[in-house]
């Protein structure tokens, strides 16, 4: 009598650990908490972080759930610190357009990536540095 | 017996928890929450970063707008605010301004242990929640949670399995404790937070006393249940 009792309430309370007591998700998060997870414990695999960003936004995207608040910018983010600044533009903009309360800072964030292009053409003028060189 | 003592404290998550002061939360009623890196008062170096990655979820589970929790970590590195305590002496108000957050959630790790004794291991994390304003700086909100698990490396069947899974003799999983608390911490009513604006009992599940003016609503809003669905029935000890 016991013991489907418990096995019951032990499989309701492994399903629901995520989300605490019975909510369903407003959000088609795709295991961006693991995904964040992931990278602290393994920084080195940052393709895969990157890669499991832009998949979580691409399935929430394409099934119609709803991106969660900040997933736009954090990907974002992770472009323009791969130095794929154009790209990340593009997705601090659909983070400021889908979450008003983001704009001030993702408005921040697109100056700074302006900023961040506008070195180059500055850098070139001076005759190849070797720093420059370096990077590429 | 070892197994129903288990499934307690389990239980013991979704009871209905006691009652809080929650007016200056609600009159401040913060939209866009930003969550600073962690406080890590353990001993486990790692501790800080993997328990930041748990927090984002059940606070916009919320309904609230949360800003992304490694871009605001790697922006305030960048800003020379690499250390957490530095960040948590920060003045909230800046801090908010900095980013356009409302109110900032400061996290302090106060343990995230295992002991192994002979038979048994127990892994223990306890956690302190300040939720503070991001115009005044003064405190909106705050929680403590601690959550213990403890196994004998005997036991056996399902229970002694998820006991397995959690404590693993050479790197025992504090996650599935972190996100218990996490969901204690949050879930509401009780000590977690009141729906944000985008869930759609925001304003609507507020404590009727403590609103210090009705929120545009016309009629007083019928106290609406938002109790959550899961009703824990305990164990029946016969």
């Amino acid at each position: 009598m016991r013991s489907p009792h418990l096995l019951g309430a032990l499989a309701g309370l492994a399903g629901l650990a995520p989300f605490g007591c019975a909510q369903n998700s407003m959000y088609r998060w795709g295991g961006y908490d693991q995904a964040l997870y992931d990278h602290y414990k393994n920084p080195q695999k940052r393709d895969e972080f990157v890669a499991k960003l832009s998949g979580i936004i691409q399935q929430a995207e394409a099934t119609g759930g709803l991106v969660p608040p900040g997933c736009y910018a954090e990907y974002g983010w992770a472009l323009y610190e791969e130095g794929r600044t154009a790209e990340a533009v593009t997705y601090f903009e659909k983070e400021s357009k889908r979450w008003p309360e983001s704009r001030p800072l993702m408005e921040k964030l697109i100056r700074n990536a302006a900023r961040a292009k506008a070195p180059a053409p500055a850098a070139a003028a001076v005759p190849a540095t070797a720093i420059e060189e370096g990077k590429k | 017996m070892k197994r129903l003592v288990i499934l307690a404290a389990l239980v013991a998550a979704c009871a209905p928890p006691p009652k809080k002061d929650y007016s200056k939360l609600v009159s401040s009623s913060p939209r866009a929450l930003l969550v600073v890196p962690v406080v890590n008062k353990s001993v486990d170096v790692d501790a800080a970063d993997y328990f930041l990655s748990t927090l984002s979820v059940p606070l916009a589970e919320r309904g609230y707008y949360v800003f992304p929790v490694n871009l605001v970590k790697r922006m305030l590195e960048d800003d020379g605010l690499s250390d957490a305590s530095l960040v948590h002496g920060t003045d909230p108000a800046r801090l908010c301004a900095l980013f356009g957050a409302d109110a900032v959630l400061f996290v302090t790790i106060e343990q995230w242990t295992a002991k192994f004794m002979l038979l048994s291991t127990q892994v223990t994390v306890e956690f302190n929640y300040v939720l503070k304003d991001g115009r005044t700086g003064e405190e909106l909100w705050r929680d403590h949670e601690v959550g213990v698990y403890a196994s004998d490396s005997g036991g056996g069947g399902l229970a002694g399995a998820i006991a397995a899974a959690i404590v693993a003799k050479a790197a025992p999983n504090y996650m599935p404790l972190a996100r218990q608390a996490n969901a204690r911490a949050m879930a509401y009513p009780g000590p977690g937070f009141p729906a944000g604006p985008y869930r759609p009992e925001y304003q609507k599940d507020l404590p009727a006393p403590a609103a210090p003016e009705s929120p545009a609503a016309a009629k007083p809003a019928a106290p609406a249940a938002v109790q959550p669905a899961a009703v824990p029935k305990r164990p029946d000890p016969g």
